[in-house]
């Protein structure tokens, strides 16, 4: 194929509800178009995995530095509520992995579906992470309206950190978890809602019959996104809320 | 055209490339495996092994995560290159761990740390006080 004949690649809608895709013109086909976007999808993947890499290096260093923080700091977690967290996270994948089936199998209705229920699983996910928040928030364990507050240099204090209860006075250095829990589900958090605008994202363009079996890219893409959501939370939950 | 014998079905040289669809049941039957190790978690969290904790519950982990990566992210069935890509980055993230608990190992630690009586607030001693009494 020459690359002076400028002329797209289409591809057919599979039916009246879907429309045709045209191949981005700098591809010369589907099949490129689809594994260009692919590679370049699962190395930002890889670049999340180093991002979160990070922490849970960060975490494995003062596990072993401070344990009995790490244990007394992790009791203080309700592992009932990450327990059902990491159940609706689970669910929520298999709505997508389900929602992606459904995109290659052209079926417009189930994948507006399993896309719902994907960000409903999101949505109560992120309820039940405010709520544990505030209840630490409340403790004093980790005040949010303070996080960004380093050293009282008056008086040595953390402002976010003030333990009301004293529930971390018989170990050293209680404030660590308590940074560790924070950052590491709240980066988490952060994705769990950016995944959800994709496939809020996702389900606008399936209204318009984007998506079909000669089309899907889009809707793997963010399948893989929040896949990768599920697989941190798999490592985070016995971390967190069942201190080894 | 050399992409012919990625085609299948009624796109023909349109199609995609890569689109094994799984089964609904396979995607179930993991489902049901995830949530089963879920509750094995919980369980042997329950129980002191010592410092076998942590392993069994990175092992348990683990198989979980493989799950995931293997059956819901399609890698199984995905290109060469795409997983040596996305595989890759877990040779890296072993180097960081390898490394770094390396250091923690081997590293003289200053014992007063684990002595400190208490991290109540009103007792803390801010940092940059610590050296400046020579």
């Amino acid at each position: 194929m020459s690359h002076d004949d400028h002329h797209s690649v289409v591809i057919p809608a599979p039916g009246p509800e879907f429309k045709p895709h045209t191949v981005a013109h700098h591809f010369d086909t589907p099949v490129q178009e689809f594994q260009s976007a692919k590679l370049g999808f699962w190395l930002f993947l890889a670049t999340e995995i180093l991002l979160f890499g990070g922490l849970f290096a960060a975490y494995f260093y003062f596990h072993e530095q401070y344990p009995e923080t790490f244990v007394v700091g992790g009791k203080q977690l309700d592992w009932r509520l990450g327990g059902l967290n990491t159940c609706v996270l689970l669910l929520s994948s298999w709505t997508m992995a389900m929602g992606v089936r459904a995109a290659q199998t052209s079926q417009k209705k189930k994948l507006l579906m399993y896309c719902g229920l994907t960000v409903l699983g999101a949505a109560i996910f992120m309820v039940i992470k405010f709520f544990e928040y505030k209840a630490k928030s409340d403790h004093g364990l980790f005040v949010f309206s303070e996080m960004l507050g380093g050293y009282d240099t008056a008086t040595g204090q953390l402002p976010w950190f003030t333990d009301i209860h004293g529930v971390m006075a018989g170990v050293p250095h209680g404030h660590m978890f308590f940074a560790i829990y924070v950052t590491m589900t709240g980066i988490h958090g952060l994705h769990v809602i950016i995944g959800a605008g994709l496939i809020i994202w996702i389900m606008f363009g399936a209204a318009k019959g984007r998506f079909h079996a000669g089309y899907y890219l889009p809707v793997d893409l963010v399948g893989l996104y929040w896949h990768l959501v599920d697989l941190i939370w798999i490592f985070l939950f016995p971390l967190l809320y069942l201190v080894p | 055209m050399s992409d012919a014998h990625d085609s299948h079905g009624d796109f023909g040289d349109l199609q995609m490339g890569t689109h094994h669809v799984s089964s609904a049941l396979q995607f179930t039957s993991v489902l049901i495996a995830l949530l089963f190790l879920t509750i094995i978690t919980v369980a042997v969290a329950q129980f002191d092994f010592g410092g076998a904790n942590m392993l069994i519950a990175m092992g348990i982990a683990s198989v979980k995560a493989a799950l995931v990566i293997l059956f819901f992210m399609h890698v199984k069935y995905d290109t060469a290159i795409n997983k040596i890509m996305f595989l890759s980055s877990f040779l890296f993230l072993s180097l960081l761990f390898i490394f770094t608990l390396a250091d923690r190992a081997t590293r003289q630690m200053d014992h007063r740390a684990h002595t400190i009586k208490t991290p109540v607030a009103s007792e803390w001693v801010h940092p940059n006080t610590l050296n400046s009494d020579h």
